[in-house]
Order: structure tokens, then sequence, then C-alpha cells
């Protein structure tokens, strides 16, 4: 895939999540098209919506990092959805890597 | 648009303005500059946009500035409105009669950082997050957090009486504020303090003044510089949110973790099952859970690791205690730190045929004991749901409650209900529909023994005409003091029914 391509960059066909939510790109969430007839989707290209996920989580990582030396993690995954994959984020190593598991 | 003043500011003050700050780059009387120091996030009646507009905006750069400007003021009985980050979400810097906003974003600097008594001295322009990246080097900070951290700034959380996310552990603005230089009402400059030493956190000399400056919504003075607390750097930090099937047992944990004696625990939020809905719609953490999750309660801690660490093992029985289920690490911890930053929300909402549309938030903060939040619960969807029906321009974005007592987790709550308003349909009817669907649920929580907010301040429609009513038998001392400080009522006039100081 080339991000000079405008084809390239055309996101994938939504699949149905919920009668409210829609996905295109793995765990990224997107409002239901009917129902931005209000207020119109804007056109993204794929690189764009990449970017946006990706700031937010330097977003989040750069937030633990101002608060606190280190994250301390429970070291586990979800008790509510425990068939669920790992989310597709590939962070650079971030305090919450040197943290030690609690259980 | 042109726009006649509404006060007596004219081209002889403007010359006067520019006067006292030599620089008519800091006098704004152009309508860019007015119509941007109007409003602040909450919800406006933006069809009346000019109505509330001040007169001139002025952007000091020291408290004799300041000084000069309110004694100017006085001396033609112009209103005074203070304005730092206008980020405040009950309109104590919208301006009600003009006047002249004084706009503090200048005085930004760090006079001071104290790391033997542990005190920093900052103007009262300054953002708290731009101020602990400076502190940071040091291995200390000033914790207070409230949604707005990135924004906010010193002198508007003074005003305010800011709530922080971390108070349970903490404190709040008003613990975190040790002594302050305030412009009153009549020009002087004068140093509020808890007695008579700048760093001192603890004195019984005189007449304890601290409290009354701070959450006064800018009716008794301009706060023009602020010596804070500095807390160490926490180690670490530690997060877990928990998920229920049914809001009485996330209510039920709520209340163990937040009795449990763990000194590190920095703040418990509670969500309801109509927050749930509303994260389901756009929240990619709560998107993909399943049907049962009802409710989730969120804990985290700070502190060094020797504490917190075992405290961790605590809470993760305690959460689990009535049946939670934990989220994992990934929810709990992003999740988490994007509450530092709420108001980074994209805000849009539903209407009632389901179509997304952008609307503006309002944000409920009443201040309630742990044993009346269910019935509240109740009894304000309820009212929201009447409104939604017969206006169809809002909608119910669910509650939140968050530990408030500072220091004491096991204290009182900030009990939020968000509410969406789509501001492009507001007209004169639905806008007095909305004030009205404000004041219920402002009664509510005093009909349960709380307060009209916990943090905002009760300065706008809906909240204020009930400030008297909250106060009791303290009403008359509050108009006394108003008075005394305020001969002329220049201060921010027409807020929290302190006019009635006057009659």
């Amino acid at each position: 895939m080339s991000i000079f391509r405008l084809g390239d960059q055309r996101p994938p066909e939504p699949r149905r999540i919920n009668e409210d939510v829609v996905e295109r790109f793995e765990h990224v969430y997107e409002i239901d098209p009917a129902k931005m007839r209000t207020f119109p989707q804007q056109e993204l290209p794929a690189w764009d919506t990449e970017r946006i996920v990706a700031a937010r989580w330097d977003h989040l990582d750069w937030m633990h990092a101002h608060f606190a030396d280190a994250v301390l993690s429970a070291g586990l995954g979800s008790e509510t959805m425990p068939e669920a994959e790992k989310p597709a984020h590939s962070a650079a190593p971030s305090p919450r890597d040197e943290a030690e598991a609690t259980e | 648009m042109s726009v006649a003043f509404k006060s007596a500011v004219d081209d002889a003050v403007l010359d006067e303005l520019r006067a006292i700050t030599g620089d008519n780059d800091r006098v704004l009387p152009n309508l860019t500059s007015r119509v941007n120091r109007t409003r602040v996030p909450a919800p406006f009646p933006v069809h009346r946009w000019s109505e509330f507009m001040p007169d001139v905006a002025v952007l000091p750069v020291s408290a004799e500035e300041v000084s000069e400007v309110v004694k100017l003021a006085n001396r033609l009985r112009i209103p005074v409105v203070p304005r730092a980050g206008g980020t405040g979400l009950a309109d104590g810097a919208v301006p009600l009669r003009g006047g002249i906003c004084v706009d503090v974003k200048l005085m930004n600097k760090i006079r001071e950082i104290d790391l033997t008594d542990r005190t920093v001295t900052v103007g009262p322009g300054i953002n708290m997050l731009k101020l602990n990246e400076e502190l940071r080097p040091h291995g200390v900070f000033y914790p207070d957090d409230p949604a707005s951290y990135p924004c906010s700034l010193v002198g508007g959380r003074i005003g305010t009486g800011g709530w922080s996310l971390l108070g349970a552990r903490f404190g709040h603005t008003r613990d975190l504020v040790i002594s302050m230089q305030v412009v009153l009402p009549t020009g002087e400059i004068v140093e509020i303090a808890e007695g008579g030493g700048r760093k001192l956190r603890k004195s019984s000399t005189g007449l304890t003044l601290k409290q009354l400056f701070t959450g006064h919504q800018g009716t008794l003075g301009i706060t023009t510089e602020a010596t804070l607390e500095l807390v160490p750097r926490p180690e670490v930090e530690f997060a877990a949110f928990f998920a229920f099937d049914d809001y009485m047992k996330a209510y039920r944990t709520t209340g163990a973790l937040t009795k449990s004696g763990l000194a590190t625990l920095a703040g418990v939020v509670l969500f309801d099952e109509w927050k749930l809905r509303y994260l389901r719609r756009d929240d990619e953490a709560y998107i993909p859970q399943p049907g049962w999750v009802r409710a989730v309660v969120a804990v985290a801690m700070y502190g060094t690791r020797a504490e917190v660490e075992p405290a961790s093992r605590r809470v993760m029985e305690l959460g689990r205690s009535e049946g939670g289920k934990y989220l994992g690490d990934e929810i709990s911890e992003g999740d988490w730190a994007s509450r530092h930053d709420r108001y980074a929300t994209p805000l849009h909402g539903r209407s009632r045929d389901g179509q997304a549309v952008p609307m503006s938030w309002h944000c409920e903060d009443a201040a309630l004991n742990y044993s009346v939040l269910p019935q509240v619960r109740e009894e304000w969807h309820a009212i929201v749901e009447r409104y939604i029906d017969r206006y169809g321009i809002f909608d119910d974005w669910g509650m939140f409650a968050y530990t408030s007592g500072p220091y004491k987790p096991w204290a009182d709550y900030l009990v939020e209900i968000d509410v969406g308003i789509w501001e492009q349909r507001l007209d004169d009817e639905s806008w007095a529909g909305w004030v009205a669907c404000k004041r219920e649920i402002a009664e509510v929580a005093l009909k349960y023994g709380g307060s009209i907010t916990a943090c905002h301040g009760a300065t706008r429609e809906g909240d204020a005409e009930l400030v008297p009513s909250e106060m009791g038998s303290a009403w008359e001392v509050v108009k006394r003091i108003k008075r005394a400080l305020d001969p002329n009522n220049v201060m921010n006039p027409g807020k929290q029914m302190l006019d009635e100081a006057y009659e």
C-alpha cells in the first residue's frame, strides 16, 4: 500500500458492530453513516485515520508519563471479554513496559 | 455587527485604559476580542451572543495595572469581569452587563520555586500542565487536576474553587493554594493567607480569609499572584476499572473502596447505566463490551511504589467483592489517562431520531453524600427525559459520581449528569426550557441535602436563583461581606444573586 496512491487510501467498506457503530479499521469505531445525515461524515484517507488513532495512543502515554514515573499494572487482561484479541496497538516502549505485575 | 457599549465604557475610558497599560495592544475594544471573551464551554444561548459581550478586554501584566483598572471601574461604575482561561462550566466569566473584561492570561510567569519549603509562586495566567512541565525536573508537582487540565489557568481555578480528579489524595484547589495576592473590588492590593505568612499552611492569627477568596466566582476580587503547594512527584500510578451487571453492586463497591482506608487512593468514579449506554455509542473501550456490563467503577492511586503496590492488591480484591469484573490493564490505564483532558471529548449527541448532531456539553456538578446517590440518579434522569421529550434538542449522556472530599475519599461526591444541547437549534423557548431543566436538577440536589455545585459555581440561570435558598441563614452574612468589599457592585455583578446585597 502506498500513501501516494489515492486508491490505496480509500477506507475499507464498513462492518456493522451494533445499531450505532460500524468498523472499517480493526478496533477503530465510527458512527453508522446512516446516522450522519445531519452532520455529514468527513472523508479521510486511511493514513489520516491511522495518524489520528496513533496520536491518541501517544496522548495517553504522554499523560501517564506526565503524572507519574511509572504505571503499575495489575498484569491482567479483560475479565469481561476474556476471548478478545489484544488491540492492534504497537506503541514504542513506554513507562508501562517497566511496570511489575501485582498478581 | 456593531454593538453599542452596554456600560459606561466610551472613548475617554479607552484612553484611560491605554494610559494604565501603556500599551494599546493590551486594550482591545475590537469585536473579535470581545466576541471571544463572552461565553465559556457551558451551554450558551448562542442566538443571544451579543447580549453577553464585554465592552472592552484588557490584558494586564501586573497587580498594579489590575488595581488601576479596578479603581477606574469604581470611579465610573463600570462592571469588571475577571477572566482566566475562560474554561469554566458555569458562566462565572460571562459578562452579564458588559464592562471591562480583565483577562489575566499574560500574567503567566513562575515567580519562585522553593524546594525547601515546598512552594511555587505563580501568576494567575499560568496553566497547570505547563507549570508541571517546569516542575518535573525538580521531582515535584502541583496536583490540581481538573477535566480541563491542559487548558484551564490557576487564576480561574482559584476563582471557581476548583475540584481535582486527584483530590481524594492531594486535595482540591482550595487546599493547594497556600496564599495569594488579590486586588479587591475597590482596587487595593492585599495579601490573603492562612495567617500572615505567605508559605504557611495552618494559622489561627486574625481571621482566616483564604477560604473566602477561593470560589467567589470573581465577585470578591482578582487574584494577581498565588503561592501553591508542591508535592513529591509520584513514583507510580495504578488504575483499575471494574464492570458490573447491576448499578447497586457498583454503588456498594464504590463505598467499599472509598472507605477502605487506603491512603494513596486518589479517586474513585462510579459510572451509571445511562453513562454506559452513552459510551457504547462512541467509546472504543465500551463498544465491544458484552451487554451485561451496565455500570463501572474506576479507581486510581498515586504514590511511592512501596505504598501503592500492596494497596493495589487490596483494590483488586475490593473491586471484585460485589461481583465486579476487571476490564483489563489496557482499558483501565487508557481510560484513566484520558480523564485528565475531558475537554477533548468530541461534542456530539443524538437527536430523537438517532441522528448524530453537534451538541455542547452541560456538566452538572452537585455535591452529594453517598447515601443519596441512587435516588438522585433516578430523579435526574427522569427530569432530563421529560425535557428531551418536550424539546427534542437535548440528550442524556449519563452520570458519574466522583470522590470529592479533600484527602477524604469516604466523604461526599461530585455528582455529574452530562446533558448534550443542540445549541444551533436554540431559541428563546428552548433556552427557557433548558434553564428550567437545570433548575429542577439543582432543586433535587438541595432536596437531598446537597449543594448545587461542588466546583463550577452557581453563577448561571437555573442555579443562581437557588443560591439564597442553599445558603440559608448564612445568606445575610454573604450579602454583608459582598457589600463591604464591593460597595459599588463592580466586580462581576449579577452573579449568584449577590445584587440582593444592594437592595
